[in-house]
């Protein structure tokens, strides 16, 4: 686009599969006309045969593309996008889900009704003004509003004790160092982590136990359930479209978990990451892969080799449980240390392990977050994500309502129990 | 004592009359089927963005200066590569340029070489773009 701008024409060649991201991206930019071909080598190819039958194939309409006269849609191109009026459809609980889905504005799920009383409801959990825009979300630069942020909060069943993390969720989407521009419309399918320190772990029954990042808690499905459409309805990213993930990742439905901050023998993460024990907070960034293992030792150095082995590497995130944090930290293992050990091999405490072990490379240790968390047993979790595009680890603080006392007791009932058979 | 067991009975019997015409499965469906929801957008509004048309094309290739830009995938320099040596036959009075971004996942013009690719971008008379994907 920018070099269309200087005046000179261009024609841009994409993947098949990528021509309808490319019309999106170059919408989003302002130039909607710009000229794109199908370009017929597999991505990413590096088979020197099939790029020159590529390219030979693509020739023609190359040169087509660079001296067809313009049109007069080409030269002041009228676009109308696609808006919404503000009540979006009326009809029973059936008819409304399948508007929604066939509308794109689903994650295929059945969502909760937004109604005008629900979305009222939902922004009792913010004391921002229901047209107060928190950002813009990329692609499209649609406007969170706080009703739109509640719309979709209401859809993912939502309660209004969640929207205080939501509005820290968008806000560190904004934030530059995620690089949520690359991440979320990746080809890697990188899904966004949200880490939640401070009280409101327990004043909204975040699970940071057992299973905590399985289904069956309402917090951590719907803050997560929510973020994913808001990112699909006011940020525009559509799966095969604007979010070009190849594979795909399951995590993007939701990837939340709150720290056992009392079970942790170090300080919390959010401490450490400079903010105070009394704060609520919101940690972020994207990961594509999610492993676990159980180590050969449970003593401390058993369970430090078994998270070496699983070969963290720049912007990953350690899930220890409380069990093996504790062993950990009796060895004399800071958080500090441990992130050490496991990124620069040369400051491990551990030296004569290193002696026998294969040589890696190097990361800083501040591109690698340790959070204490699940249940009985002996797995570590790893996820995965990568560096160097200038991203960084992000944590918000979430800011409470002045009700938030009221509204947590309000909802202070709604768990789950479960039956013993 | 009678009585009460007779309309018991009665009541009985309208509730089974009301579940047999209901259709399989669909006794608690039916009530919040008739409940009518007026739902709101989750569409986000964004500000209309002001549209550019494109450049004026090209009369010919012949005798231009013609220019590749490859961004960092893998696919996208050997891609220019390939067009470029077409190009030169085709047009062997032409110049073919290939500028080579290795920055990942940012637009060119937001680097620190930004007047060097606009300076080459200037320099064109068109430029085919590659992606790489």
């Amino acid at each position: 686009m920018s070099i269309e701008e200087l005046g000179t024409p261009v024609v841009l060649l994409a993947n098949s599969g990528f021509v309808r991201d490319a019309q999106s991206a170059a919408s989003n930019k302002g130039m909607p006309v710009i000229r794109i071909l199908p370009l017929n080598v597999a991505c990413e190819s590096t088979v020197p045969e099939d790029i020159e039958a590529g390219t030979a194939e693509a020739m023609p309409d190359i040169i087509e593309a660079l001296t067809r006269p313009l049109t007069d849609h080409e030269k002041s191109p009228k676009w109308s996008t696609e808006e919404s009026p503000r009540i979006a459809f009326k009809g029973n609980y059936e008819e409304i889900n399948r508007f929604f889905y066939k509308s794109g504005w689903t994650d295929g799920l059945p969502i909760v009704p937004p109604t005008e009383e629900a979305v009222t409801e939902m922004m009792t959990g913010t004391d921002l003004p229901a047209d107060h825009v928190v950002a813009k979300v990329i692609p499209r630069q649609g406007k969170a509003t706080i009703e739109k942020i509640a719309v979709n909060a209401v859809m993912a069943g939502a309660l209004p004790t969640h929207m205080p993390v939501l509005i820290a969720a968008v806000e560190a989407l904004a934030d530059q160092r995620t690089r949520f521009d690359t991440f979320e419309v990746s080809t890697g399918s990188w899904a966004p982590f949200f880490g939640v320190n401070g009280p409101i772990r327990d004043q909204i029954h975040i699970n940071y136990s057992s299973g905590a990042l399985s289904p069956g808690d309402m917090a951590n499905a719907a803050i997560g359930r929510a973020v994913g459409l808001i990112v699909e309805n006011i940020g525009g990213a559509r799966k095969g479209i604007e979010d070009m993930g190849v594979i795909g990742n399951p995590a993007k439905y939701t990837l939340v978990i709150g720290e056992n901050e009392e079970d942790s023998p170090w300080e919390p993460l959010h401490v450490e990451r400079g903010f105070r024990k009394e704060e609520n907070t919101l940690t972020v960034f994207f990961p594509n892969t999610y492993i676990q293992a159980v180590p050969q030792g449970t003593d401390a150095e058993g369970i430090a080799k078994a998270m070496l082995a699983m070969n963290p590497w720049g912007m990953s995130c350690f899930i220890v449980i409380p069990s093996h944090a504790k062993i950990l930290a009796d060895a004399g293992w800071t958080r500090k240390e441990l992130k050490e050990f496991l990124m620069k091999r040369s400051e491990s405490p551990m030296d004569s392990f290193w002696e026998s072990s294969q040589p890696r490379a190097e990361f800083d240790p501040d591109s690698l977050l340790i959070v204490v968390a699940g249940g009985p047993g002996a797995w570590t979790g790893l996820l995965r994500s990568v560096g160097g595009i200038k991203n960084d680890f992000v944590t918000k603080k979430i800011r409470l309502p002045r009700n938030w006392d009221e509204l947590v007791e309000k909802y202070k009932d709604v768990v789950p129990t479960y039956a013993r058979y | 004592m009678h009585r009460f067991r007779s309309l018991w009975v009665l009541g009985m019997f309208v509730i089974l009359a009301a579940v047999s015409q209901a259709p399989s499965g669909m006794l608690f469906a039916m009530d919040s089927s008739s409940i009518q929801y007026e739902v709101l957008s989750p569409w986000g509004e964004a500000d209309p963005k002001p549209l550019k048309g494109i450049s004026p094309r090209l009369g010919d290739l012949s005798g231009k200066k013609i220019g590749l830009f490859a961004n960092y995938k893998r696919a996208a320099l050997p891609i220019a590569i390939s067009l470029q040596k077409q190009l030169r036959s085709m047009y062997p009075d032409s110049q073919v340029s290939i500028y080579h971004s290795d920055q990942w996942n940012v637009t060119e013009i937001e680097t620190e070489n930004r007047e060097i690719f606009k300076k080459w971008a200037e320099g064109n008379d068109a430029v085919i773009l590659l992606v790489g994907d």
